[in-house]
Formats: C-alpha cells, sequence, structure tokens
C-alpha cells in the first residue's frame, strides 16, 4: 500500500505524525505531507514539539514562537517556544497570587519555588505538551501534522501523558476526600455552603488536557503514525524496540517509511568501491527491512543529491512520497 | 440534629447546646482530618518545596497559587510530625 492510498482510504485520520530516530528526515517528511495535503485543497498545520525544532530551517523562515505562520496557501507552520512559554506562564502563575491575595510582592519561598520549577528538566516538555492541547483543540486546520521528537523523547512524553494521568486521578480522588470531610465539618456546624473547592476544579481541567493530547496520540480513528527508517543495522534494531514500545502505549502505527536509499540504477554505473560497498549494504538491510515489517513499508524514497530546504526541494520531496509507484 | 429550622429563640438555642454536645467534637474530629488531608495533598504537590520532587512541576505551579497560605505552616508541620499517617489515623 502507498502512503497515498493510505491518506485516501483514511480521510478522517486528520493527526499525522512522523516518528523515529534523530536525523533520519522526520521533519523533511512532515513538510513534505504537508506541502503534498496543501496541494490538494486542505488547510494544514504542520507544528513542532520539538525543543530543537528545525522547521525553520526547512521552510527557509524564521517561523520560531511567532505562532502559525502562512508558508503558502493552505500550509501554515509553528514552531513553539517553550523558554518563551515557561516564562508567560511562571507570569500568570505570579499574577495569579497578586491578585489571590492582594499583594505586590510575591512572598520569597514561593518565588524561589516557581523559579525552580521552572528550570526542571521536564518543563520543556511538558510546557509543549500543554502548548499542543491549545492548538489541536482549536480546531482550525484540516490537517494537524506533527513533527515530532527523537524517538526516545517521544516515548518519554507519551509515557508523560500517563504517568501524569495517573498522578492526577490520584490526588484528585484525594481531594474528592478532603471535600467530603469539609462537607461533614460543615453539616456539624450548619454552615450554609462549603466553599467551592478550586483546586479540584483545576485538578480536573488539568486531567481533561491531558487527556486530550494524549488521547489523539492513541487514537486509532483519528491519528496516523509513520516510522522513519534508513537501511542501516541499528536503526532497524531500534526501531524494532521502538515500535513494541509504541504499541505498548496503543499508538496506531499506520506504517514505516525507508528513507536515504541510495539509487539502485547506479550499481549499473562506473562508482567507486565505497559506493558499491554501500550499495550492498543497502540491499541487503533493505531486504532485512522486508522481512521485518512487510507490507507495513508503505515506500522507500531515494537519497537525493543535495539538502532538502525550501519549498522547491520540498516540493520534490513531497512528489517521491506520495507521486510515484510505491 | 432534628430541630425545626422556622422557629427561632428558644430552637437556636437548643441547636448550639446539641451541636456542643454531639457535633462539634465530631465538627472539629472532621476539620482535623481535613488538614492533615490538605498538608498531605501539598506535599504530594509541592513536594519539591522540601526537596522531595514528586510529580510534574509544570501542573503543579498552577495549583501553587491556592496553597500559598498553608505553605508555611505546612512546612512546620512537617518538621514536626513523625509519620504523616499518623495524622490520618
Amino acid at each position: 500500500m502507498s502512503l497515498k492510498t493510505i491518506f485516501e482510504q483514511n480521510p478522517n485520520r486528520r493527526y499525522i505524525m512522523f516518528g523515529g530516530k534523530g536525523g533520519l528526515g522526520k521533519t523533511t517528511f512532515s513538510a513534505a505531507t504537508a506541502y503534498w495535503l496543501a496541494k490538494q485543497g486542505h488547510k494544514v498545520l504542520v507544528f513542532s514539539v520539538d525543543p530543537q525544532a528545525s522547521l525553520t530551517d526547512i521552510f527557509q523562515r524564521d517561523i520560531f514562537g511567532k505562532g502559525p505562520v502562512e508558508i503558502m496557501p493552505n500550509l501554515f507552520a509553528q514552531e513553539i517556544d517553550a523558554d518563551q512559554r515557561i516564562k508567560e506562564y511562571q507570569e500568570e502563575i505570579r499574577q495569579k497570587i497578586r491578585n489571590m491575595y492582594g499583594v505586590e510582592q510575591i512572598p520569597e519561598e514561593i518565588e524561589n519555588y516557581i523559579q525552580a520549577a521552572a528550570a526542571e528538566p521536564a518543563m520543556e516538555e511538558s510546557a509543549i505538551f500543554d502548548e499542543v492541547v491549545d492548538i489541536v483543540v482549536g480546531g482550525k486546520y484540516d490537517y494537524y501534522i506533527y513533527d515530532l521528537v527523537p524517538l526516545g523523547h517521544a516515548l518519554y512524553y507519551l509515557s508523560m501523558a500517563s504517568v501524569y494521568d495517573e498522578w492526577i486521578d490520584k490526588i484528585t480522588h484525594l481531594r474528592q476526600e478532603m471535600a467530603e470531610y469539609g462537607q461533614v465539618a460543615a453539616i456539624m456546624r450548619r454552615d450554609k455552603e462549603t466553599e467551592e473547592d478550586k483546586i479540584l476544579r483545576e485538578l480536573q481541567d488539568i486531567k481533561y488536557r491531558i487527556n486530550t493530547s494524549s488521547g489523539i496520540l492513541t487514537d486509532k480513528k483519528k491519528t496516523a503514525f509513520f516510522f522513519v527508517i534508513v537501511p542501516e543495522e541499528m536503526i532497524i534494531i531500534d526501531t524494532k524496540k521502538a515500535a513494541g514500545l509504541f504499541a505498548k502505549f496503543d499508538v496506531p502505527i499506520s506504517g514505516y517509511i525507508v528513507n536515504r536509499v541510495i539509487p539502485p540504477e547506479l550499481a549499473r554505473q562506473n562508482i567507486p568501491d565505497y559506493l558499491r560497498n554501500r550499495l550492498e549494504m543497502q540491499k541487503g538491510y533493505l531486504s532485512e527491512i522486508d522481512r521485518t515489517f512487510g507490507s507495513e513499508v508503505l515506500t522507500r524514497v531515494l537519497e537525493f543529491e543535495r539538502d532538502i530546504t525550501g519549498l522547491k526541494m520540498i516540493e520534490r520531496m513531497a512528489e517521491s512520497l506520495f507521486g510515484g509507484e510505491a | 440534629m432534628i430541630e425545626e429550622e422556622k422557629k427561632p429563640g428558644f430552637f437556636d438555642g437548643l441547636k448550639s447546646v446539641l451541636y456542643g454536645m454531639a457535633g462539634h467534637d465530631m465538627a472539629r474530629f472532621a476539620l482535623k482530618t481535613r488538614g492533615s488531608m490538605e498538608h498531605l495533598f501539598i506535599l504530594i504537590t509541592m513536594g519539591d518545596l522540601l526537596g522531595i520532587p514528586i510529580l510534574p512541576p509544570y501542573y503543579s505551579l498552577r495549583l501553587l497559587p491556592y496553597v500559598v497560605p498553608q505553605i508555611s505552616t505546612w512546612k512546620r508541620r512537617m518538621l514536626r510530625e513523625k509519620d504523616l499517617t499518623d495524622a490520618l489515623a
């Protein structure tokens, strides 16, 4: 099955993700898919969840932290500025404290906590994770293309969702129990009403956001997840492992795309041994890929003579992804 | 707690007496339990403050404004309590 037929047969899959190890072409394929869909007349947003995003480089436009930027008609790209987001978020928290308690100065202890929390290693990922909810809930686009982080991080991203979810469940439960005790006391003392638990409401909202974000990642009807691989031993082994882990998290894997394949017809030309050896090596691994992933291998993309940056090259890449035979 | 709601005066007095006899202790106990749970809750969400990172600081921050007043009493209690679960018993 080709990539094109997958898109044609599953018009409800509106969340498209490319995963794989670093540097294999996730961003390239995200951009090319976005380009192709936009050309088909769909309104597309391609956005990066990677703190080290490279959409700016591939589109050759500075879009970092600028919200959705129109690259061409129907095609929008967005890179989340996690640092900026965290700063705004910290300020929001400070402002809330000022408003709630009518203080000018945030108590030192609290201020220290706010600053320390922002320095946590998971903070950037969490901030992006949270922003994604706003992006996809907005519903302004036909397609959302996630330019994902490298595999390890993506797994972290997924597991974060389930860990968050459990954590929130537990403390929501504790909070509810607390509310019961509060009510008992209120009834005993014949207070009119218990004060509404704002924390509980806040927790429920957090839970909603987490569930929305992780729900999309695991929704078989609406989401398509593609693995990007190259014909090399380590990549094949790692991808196999990752695919197993992703399956555990119920990520709907829609297929594999092999990138960086050296054009086989070169073998008929007079080429140096170096290149011939690489061709031989790839041949072996390509058949291993076919054995391992079978019919789930959607297409092989040939190595280009230059890197993929700018719309012209993205267009060529889109053609080789969707245009030709697979 | 079976008195009528409408008649003030005598019944109001009776209500207070009844509350003092039966309800007050229970209310106090409920509030005390709730207080302990409140501190347990802060520990879980704001553990980093004591150097115990428990979980996602991103969302902890969202809860921070609500617990600002409790934080200093909470820290004192954490140092005082021998075992947190004692407080819940």
